[in-house]
């Protein structure tokens, strides 16, 4: 009774203080969603890469006719077509162009040439023809890709691949038709056939996830939802920590330490109250990201099938969390204490824990060191839970880790209220 | 003596880091049904003795106990009995005053309907009866007195300590609360006062201590007291005869 009588004080004092509703329930909305919109272009940057491009095609021939064709069929680049490479270089170099690719002049030709030699060259070797003897003489077709310097190095990798591949195609297929030629000279009725290089290896990509369905891509919506849901629940030691020293300061915790028998009551009825709180903060951030996003041109939060894994982590989350704030309330003796300390532990717990950014891009060492943090282990269950579909068996090691650590930071707060009590 | 509320025996307290000791050796008894004042100038160790007695700061030497109890053992039973009354308004300003009530009440342990009974008669004997369903952060400071008072009784306890129980009020709330307190103790119940107000204490303590610089100085019944002491004619000339004019921080 005592601590039901807790929570129902607890409740009391909060829905009579509107600042601090707005603290626990807008203040997070509106950071889920300023974050996830904030983000939205560098997450596209890593998986929705559209390049425009500039194309200057001095060879005018079916090398650029190939290459433009080429492009038009890759949804992640856009080429544009102009004459002037100067007038290229400068929209490059200021940065209103990403990049750029000149085809020099005559190099359909070369390829041509090329193509030539190296079939003379097998042709010869085997027999077949006796059309050259001596040194291969192959002539370098340089294509020019300019960048401008802000560029990510994924970007180049992207485009320099895709202009590799493209031209490596179009001289197969000239191989391969000059290899015909060849063969058919003289032969009037040997017919050439045409080959279609393209379907011969198909690349499947699946995000791949524990029950073999489609698992999802990490966007915007998907990192900051979960990533900054946490975030808020564990600023649930913010109201938490303002309240009880408040309360200490203001002496109303001090007739409850004269109360026999409280301070267990006290302290974690104030644990299960601001508990809920978390789950209730998590619930509204989660709407916000199935319901709200889409109206703000993102993506809509998809959270897998495996609802009662969610409501496991969730529950596990706010363990942590409120435990977290309790001892932070309990252990620090004033406000401007208690409220720096614990601003800047979470900021920096949820850095490390990947929050900000997706741990993979971190360096090794913030990499190992974000295994220490309970927002990356609630963060990895959420991506296993939302991304991969995850049964709950996948995340129970960190869901562990989190009750673990609810529990060892309440008890270490029902101690040190303890032991504040007689000193 | 065999009715002894709180006895003690040599008791020192020293706060780490200070030299001087906030209670040195004192010894002091109260019996049941007496008001006692706890007197003494600012930093007298009237507080450090009032956080003993409650089980809420060790002795470092010496022994206390409260109806027949060491509190060094026993501390969470006797504050069973023990009603305190802060000199801070120990509420929440946000709630209403039954809703403080009922809270404190819960955390006393006793029933809802002994709750409200309890809230009903003390609202209705400190005048606070129709106020009651406001919050507190709107009563003036005398209301908010009164009701501080209240939360120290509902439980019904053996002793009561008040700590400036009458700070900041105005004379009508200061009489009534005053003479609640007669009341109370003729039914038996113990009070330690702790007040500044050395005319409400010579007005209703039966036995009074003056501690000065953590050390008993007189103790007695107020008028023996005076008596002892030749050429004061009032408590208030007596403590300034005996804890001296300097002021005390």
């Amino acid at each position: 009774m005592k601590i039901l009588a807790t929570i129902y004080k607890e409740f009391l004092l909060l829905v009579r203080d509107p600042g601090g509703m707005a603290l626990l329930f807008l203040m997070p909305l509106a950071l889920v969603i300023v974050m996830a919109l904030i983000q939205d272009a560098p997450f596209r940057d890593y998986q929705e890469i559209k390049l425009d491009v500039l194309f200057v095609n001095q060879d005018k021939d079916s090398l650029g006719i190939k290459i433009k064709e080429s492009f038009k069929a890759t949804p992640n680049i856009n080429l544009i077509e102009r004459n002037d490479t100067n007038v290229v270089r400068s929209l490059v170099n200021t940065g209103r162009f990403k990049a750029a690719i000149i085809l020099p002049p005559h190099a359909s030709q070369t390829l041509r040439q090329n193509s030539d030699e190296l079939i003379n060259q097998v042709l010869s070797n085997t027999g077949l023809s006796d059309k050259r003897s001596g040194a291969l003489k192959i002539e370098k077709i340089r294509i020019r890709i300019l960048f401008d310097p802000v560029i990510k190095a994924n970007y180049k990798q992207v485009l320099s691949g895709a202009i590799e591949k493209m031209v490596t195609g179009v001289q197969a297929e000239w191989i391969i038709d000059e290899l015909q030629n060849q063969l058919s000279e003289n032969k009037p009725k040997i017919k050439k056939v045409k080959l279609d290089l393209s379907g011969l290896i198909e690349i499947q990509q699946n995000n791949e996830s524990e029950k073999n369905t489609a698992g999802l891509e990490l966007n915007s919506v998907q990192h900051n939802v979960p990533a900054w849901s946490m975030f808020a629940m564990f600023f649930i030691l913010f109201p938490l920590a303002g309240n009880y020293i408040k309360e200490r300061e203001e002496g109303s915790l001090l007739r409850l330490r004269l109360i026999s028998g409280t301070q267990l009551p006290v302290v974690s009825g104030k644990f299960i109250f601001y508990w809920g709180i978390c789950l209730v903060q998590f619930v509204l951030m989660m709407m916000v990201g199935i319901y709200i996003m889409p109206l703000l041109g993102l993506k809509s939060l998809t959270y897998g099938n495996n609802v009662g894994g969610i409501i496991l982590t969730a529950v596990s989350v706010a363990i942590a969390a409120t435990g977290f704030g309790t001892l932070v309330a309990v252990y620090f003796k004033t406000p401007q204490q208690a409220l720096s300390f614990g601003s800047i532990s979470v900021v920096i717990l949820s850095a490390i824990g990947g929050v900000w950014v997706p741990v993979y891009v971190m360096p090794g060492i913030l990499q190992h060191i974000s295994n220490f943090s309970p927002l990356n282990w609630g963060l990895e269950s959420f991506n296993d839970l939302f991304l991969r579909d995850a049964g709950t068996q996948l995340v129970l090691p960190n869901l562990t880790k989190l009750i673990v650590f609810g529990a060892t930071t309440l008890t270490i707060s029902i101690f040190i209220n303890k032991s504040r009590t007689v000193s | 003596m065999s009715n002894a509320i709180v006895q003690i025996d040599n008791v020192t307290k020293r706060y780490r880091g200070l030299q001087q000791p906030a209670v040195s050796q004192l010894s002091l008894q109260i019996t049941e049904g007496s008001v006692f004042g706890l007197l003494g100038p600012n930093g007298a160790g009237k507080s450090t003795l009032v956080m003993m007695m409650c089980g809420l700061l060790r002795p470092d030497a010496g022994s206390i106990s409260v109806l027949g109890q060491s509190v060094s053992n026993n501390g969470d039973d006797i504050r069973k009995h023990i009603g305190v009354a802060p000199q801070e308004i120990a509420l929440f300003p946000t709630l209403t005053a039954y809703e403080n009530l009922f809270y404190f009440g819960r955390m006393y342990g006793l029933d809802s309907a002994i709750i409200k009974d309890r809230i009903e008669y003390y609202l209705r004997t400190f005048d606070l009866l129709e106020k009651g369903r406001r919050r507190v952060q709107t009563f003036s400071g005398g209301m908010k007195r009164r009701l501080n008072l209240i939360a120290a009784l509902l439980h019904h306890p053996k002793l009561i300590i008040l700590d400036e129980p009458t700070s900041g009020v105005d004379v009508q709330s200061r009489n009534m609360i005053l003479d609640f307190l007669t009341q109370l103790a003729s039914q038996k119940t113990t009070i330690i006062y702790s007040s500044h107000f050395l005319a409400e204490a010579e007005r209703i303590c039966t036995h009074l201590a003056i501690l000065d610089l953590g050390k008993m100085v007189v103790q007695g019944a107020p008028k023996w007291v005076l008596e002892k002491n030749p050429g004061s004619h009032d408590l208030e000339q007596l403590f300034i005869k005996l804890t001296g004019k300097n002021i005390r921080d």
